[in-house]
């Protein structure tokens, strides 16, 4: 797992007393909680009860993790024993842990979550970086990675740059975005890694 | 060296990152975020000392016989609280006996606040729906907070 020290930083100024820290950790990681519960097909309602706990275990926690920098398997884990317990009490049997494991789907098996922490981890560095650019290139690639997409013409006439001068300034913007402290070391390869289920994705030599 | 697909896959990489955040919706954030409430109270937690439905687990008799009734104590250096978790309410009594408050209040920021008798009794009516902590403080000053209580 990549060491991450801004994650250290942030766990510790969240178990001093910083709301800011403990927004910036909820805001980098509620994906990953989030997808992992998706996994597991909850109603709302769980999701909302398997997140809170979740949380409320990390403000518990928020003094005692013994690796601050594995916050994010340490959230992966939580979430998915708080799911298999919903889903445990929604069976209303007792079936051992480990049989239930067994009984569950390739979506929600350990190798599943350890996908969702790489991706999560990944995603959470590339939105710090982005979020840090200089306010034109961010403005120029959220128009760019939009959904649905927006087409030059209309980046054109928001941004006010010429659509010739499009391409050239997304070279430059992405190649700051590399730059970023927190991207360092991150191949485009690391990248493409990531995101395996995305047809044409796949690293070249 | 660099080429147009290296650009391509970053940007698809950020697309993803930006998919992934927009996928979760407000509300599940905020009541991330509202959990710091629940930090650097100044109060002492009590830990669960006791959970029939854990602890009586094994035992499938006492089980059967209590299933109607759970019951948990949590302890701190100051005060034992014992609850029994019924149908339709939440009953305590917190030792050694005086009066005070508790407030339970549900991970997602919900406060209920009851008054505890002279024999340190209290009841939490409805009980919560959702899972909670208790704090419950003392009128000699006692100041205590349960872990999260899951029903």
């Amino acid at each position: 797992m990549r060491d991450d020290s801004s994650v250290v930083a942030l766990v510790a100024r969240a178990a001093g007393s910083d709301q800011a820290a403990w927004d910036d950790l909820v805001d980098r990681y509620a994906p990953l909680v989030w997808s992992i519960c998706a996994r597991f097909e909850l109603s709302s309602q769980d999701v909302e009860d398997v997140g809170q706990n979740v949380w409320l275990r990390l403000v518990e926690q928020l003094g005692n993790l013994r690796e601050p920098a594995a916050l994010p398997g340490w959230l992966a884990t939580t979430t998915r024993r708080e799911c298999l317990r919903v889903v445990r009490a929604a069976q209303r049997v007792d079936i051992p842990g480990d049989e239930l494991e067994e009984r569950l789907s390739p979506q929600t098996d350990a190798a599943a979550i350890d996908q969702e922490i790489i991706a999560a981890e990944r995603n959470a560095l590339l939105r710090a970086a982005l979020a840090e650019l200089p306010p034109r290139c961010r403005r120029l690639l959220s128009m760019l990675i939009s959904d649905p997409p927006r087409s030059y013409a209309e980046i054109s006439a928001v941004l006010g740059i010429r659509i010739g001068s499009i391409g050239p300034e997304r070279g430059r913007c992405l190649e700051r975005l590399r730059r970023s402290e927190f991207l360092t070391g991150l191949s485009d390869d690391e990248f493409a890694a990531a995101r395996l289920s995305v047809p044409g994705s796949e690293p070249h030599a | 060296m660099r080429d147009a697909r290296d650009d391509e896959r970053l940007l698809a990489a950020l697309r993803d990152a930006e998919r992934a955040r927009r996928a979760v919706p407000d509300g599940f954030v905020q009541a991330a975020r509202a959990a710091y409430a629940w930090h650097n109270l100044e109060a002492e937690l009590a830990q669960l000392t006791y959970d029939s439905q854990r602890d009586d687990a094994a035992a499938a008799t006492v089980r059967a016989e209590t299933a109607s009734v759970r019951a948990l104590t949590f302890t701190s250096a100051s005060v034992t609280i014992e609850l029994e978790v019924t149908g339709r309410s939440v009953l305590g009594q917190i030792s050694p006996f005086r009066e005070g408050t508790v407030e339970a209040r549900t991970s997602a920021g919900a406060v209920v606040t009851v008054p505890v008798d002279e024999i340190g009794c209290f009841a939490v009516d409805p009980k919560p729906a959702s899972p909670f902590r208790l704090r419950c403080r003392t009128v000699d000053g006692a100041d205590v907070v349960t872990g999260l209580i899951m029903l």
